[in-house]
């Protein structure tokens, strides 16, 4: 037992030591990260108001690398652009989606993110990028610059991107039947669809060229535009195609679109449509 | 003994823990204060130093000099974060106001947040590219810089793009009153050949002199080179009210001369270093460089066409003032229907040797001189020599002056350009080697 008392002791001596041994530590100091709120200005608070506080989402108009390509040349709007162009967005898209959708749709889906880009976002291919879709979570616009909100073919433009990119949104968070969308007309796809015109895209079946980019686009142009168009300008772009193949394949496309919305979110397609329509033609006068 | 065993192990396990558990885990400092303070310093040197110049900074942006001159812009920084800017991108010189902000990144660096005038070299637009190369990179500029510190009361950043370096000097009331006088250095950078035939830079270092050809400027890049036999040498150029500023600098030596005065009674940019050495890009009837072009042409050699045609040739630099004015000469004696298209030189022609073809607009047939030709390696010239006309003499008459340039004894100077103009044929000009200031521009054909 003699050796067990020694080994005890040894113990008892190394446990000491060890509780004793490290006991200096250096207290944590003062933060060094820098907690100053940046000044608010007129627009920062517009947007709270109008965006942060009723919908969560956050309008950045302010450069930031980290939410752009820097491998494109763009660069940031000008001030006096922001707040036409979220005007725009809010009145056209959010209040048509709340109104049809009901308060809380676009809170709960929504890209939590706008980012806005004063130019433009070129190709190689010569085509220009209006708008990105991330993650479901950010919606890129570009070429805010251009915004004037007493063009309708300016605004057209600028709100069939929106529309087009939440419809990706949309999809992120519900995916569309993709394989039975794409049997519709499975030949039309191409890499090259810059190089074709909208009008003989839609004798194929296919919206605009873009349309034939993948079901994907596919998709998110054949609702966009029956959103940016009124009833009657669909109307006459169903009329103006010429192959009775081409106009049924898009309508049939229309019927996946309208059937999406119901089933996915519960919301009448041309009930939205007509809305949407009616806040254009507020945006313009106003 | 399996307890001993087991006691024995702990306190091997506990001596273990001893000799690691203190281990000094300080890590040596190399520096007074950790990365995160150092970083913050710096957030706020960059912070504070930005308002504190009365009329802000100046500093002439150079985007990529291997192929893009520099553009001016003047900066007025408030400390609630907006920028009041001008710049000489175009004649819009203006003063707008946006937003800044200092942005950590790789490290601290400062970035226009919002649409001002240095955003203008960033425009992927195709219609904004200065170049077919750059469709859809517009300019290549940046607006995010990377704050590396100061040196001689200047910021120096570096632009997160591509990591070129821009200095902002501070600016005087002076820079933004005159900030429009830069477009009137344009035309002299373009430059008049009236000051001489040739166009060239010339680098002394004390007694020693190294000379270029510098040629044909390009306003929509801001950019040409000088050129000898062997370099070819890019040169980006910034306007200022008093001269030109350009990058890459000229060195010399342990010289750097980037800032160069105009002299306007000689058409002259010179900028002037220490202990004799200088810069300058400046005129003169003799060539700047002599080629070996020449024995190209020499007898022996395959045929080889050179001409000058109108009208794609007729507003050329290269063109010397005494050139202009014996073709007008031309021109002037003809009818009002007609006039001189080509003057063209047909070297070793297989059957009838070397000519010079005079050929005209409106129906007035070609004149030809037949010519013997004789090689000066000594002078580096070739001498065309006549030997009889197609036409006779009262026909011919209307060339003769511009036929005794082409034909002087002291022969010609033949040399190929490193410009281009309108085609993409290759360019050759043909000078009077007597240095008397008569240069012709010629297509080779």
């Amino acid at each position: 037992m003699k050796i067990v008392n020694t080994y005890k002791k040894i113990a008892v001596f190394v446990g000491v030591l060890t509780l004793a041994s490290c006991a200096h530590e250096d207290q944590p100091t003062e933060s060094q990260l820098d907690f100053n709120q940046p000044l608010r200005t007129e627009l920062d608070k517009w947007i709270d108001t109008n965006y942060l506080v009723p919908y969560n989402i956050n309008a950045q108009y302010k450069w930031n690398q980290n939410t752009v390509d820097n491998t494109r040349f763009l660069f940031p709007p000008t001030l006096d652009k922001v707040q036409p162009a979220l005007e725009i967005v809010k009145q056209i898209w959010l209040a048509s989606y709340a109104t049809v959708g009901g308060a809380d749709f676009v809170k709960k889906i929504a890209p939590r993110e706008i980012v806005l880009v004063g130019g433009v976002n070129s190709n190689s291919n010569g085509t220009r990028t209006l708008g990105i879709a991330e993650g479901g979570q950010r919606i890129t616009l570009f070429e805010v610059d251009n915004i004037n909100k007493k063009n309708r073919a300016i605004v057209a433009e600028f709100i069939h991107t929106i529309q087009h990119e939440y419809v990706h949104i949309l999809n992120q968070n519900k995916p569309f039947d993709e394989q039975a969308w794409g049997k519709i007309t499975p030949s039309g796809y191409t890499a090259t669809w810059h190089l074709e015109t909208t009008a003989a895209s839609r004798e194929l079946g296919f919206i605009t060229n873009y349309a034939r980019a993948n079901a994907v686009e596919d998709f998110a142009e054949t609702a966009s535009i029956i959103l940016i168009s009124t009833k009657a300008e669909y109307a006459a772009i169903l009329a103006s195609i010429t192959s009775a193949k081409g106009r049924a394949d898009i309508q049939r496309k229309e019927a996946i679109v309208v059937q999406y919305f119901k089933d996915a979110f519960n919301m009448d397609f041309y009930a939205l449509r007509d809305e949407a329509e009616k806040n254009t033609t507020y945006v313009i006068n106003n | 003994m399996k307890i001993k065993n087991i006691l024995k192990y702990l306190v091997v396990a506990s001596l273990a823990i001893q000799l690691t558990a203190c281990t000094e885990t300080e890590v040596e400092q190399k520096f007074d204060a950790t990365p995160t303070e150092r970083l913050n310093a710096r957030k706020t040197e960059l912070q504070q130093v930005l308002p504190t110049s009365e009329f802000g900074w100046k500093a002439v942006y150079f985007t990529d000099n291997k192929q893009l001159g520099g553009f001016t812009h003047l900066f007025k920084f408030t400390p609630d974060g907006k920028v009041d800017m001008a710049s000489d991108f175009n004649t819009d010189t203006k003063i707008y106001t946006s937003d800044y902000g200092i942005q950590l990144g790789s490290t601290v660096s400062l970035v226009f947040t919002t649409k001002n005038r240095i955003h203008l070299l960033s425009d992927s637009n195709p219609a904004a590219a200065p170049t077919a190369a750059l469709v859809g990179k517009g300019y290549l500029g940046d607006f995010q810089f990377l704050y590396y510190g100061q040196e001689n009361g200047e910021l120096i950043f570096k632009t997160n793009r591509n990591g070129q370096e821009v200095r902002f000097a501070k600016a005087t009331a002076q820079d933004w009153t005159d900030l429009p006088k830069n477009f009137l250095m344009i035309p002299n950078v373009i430059g008049r050949n009236v000051y001489g035939a040739n166009r060239g830079l010339e680098i002394i270092d004390g007694t020693t002199k190294k000379t270029y050809d510098f040629n044909p400027f390009t306003t929509i890049t801001r950019f040409t080179n000088y050129t000898n036999a062997t370099e070819v040498n890019g040169l980006g150029i910034g306007y200022s009210p008093t001269g030109i500023v350009v990058s890459p600098a000229i060195t010399v030596g342990e010289q750097k001369l980037s800032n160069f005065v105009y002299n306007s009674t000689n058409g002259s940019f010179t900028a002037t270093g220490t202990n004799g050495v200088s810069a300058s890009i400046k005129y003169s009837d003799t060539p700047f460089v002599i080629s070996d072009d020449y024995k190209n042409f020499a007898p022996g050699q395959p045929q080889k066409v050179v001409g000058y045609i109108a009208p794609n040739l007729t507003a050329a630099q290269s063109n010397s003032v005494l050139c202009r004015t014996l073709l007008d000469k031309i021109n002037a004696g003809l009818p009002a229907t007609q006039s001189i298209a080509r003057v063209q030189v047909i070297f070793n022609n297989a059957v009838n040797g070397t000519y010079i073809q005079y050929l005209f607009n409106g129906g007035k047939a070609t004149i030809t001189h037949f010519v013997t030709t004789k090689v000066n390696d000594t002078n580096k010239t070739i001498v065309l020599t006549d030997a009889g006309w197609t036409h006779n003499a009262a026909t011919i008459a209307i060339l003769k002056d511009i036929d005794a340039q082409l034909t002087n004894p002291d022969g010609l100077y033949i040399k190929k350009e490193a410009f281009t103009i309108v085609a993409s044929n290759k360019i050759y000009t043909l000078a009077n080697a007597s240095n008397n200031g008569f240069r012709i521009t010629a297509y080779q054909l």
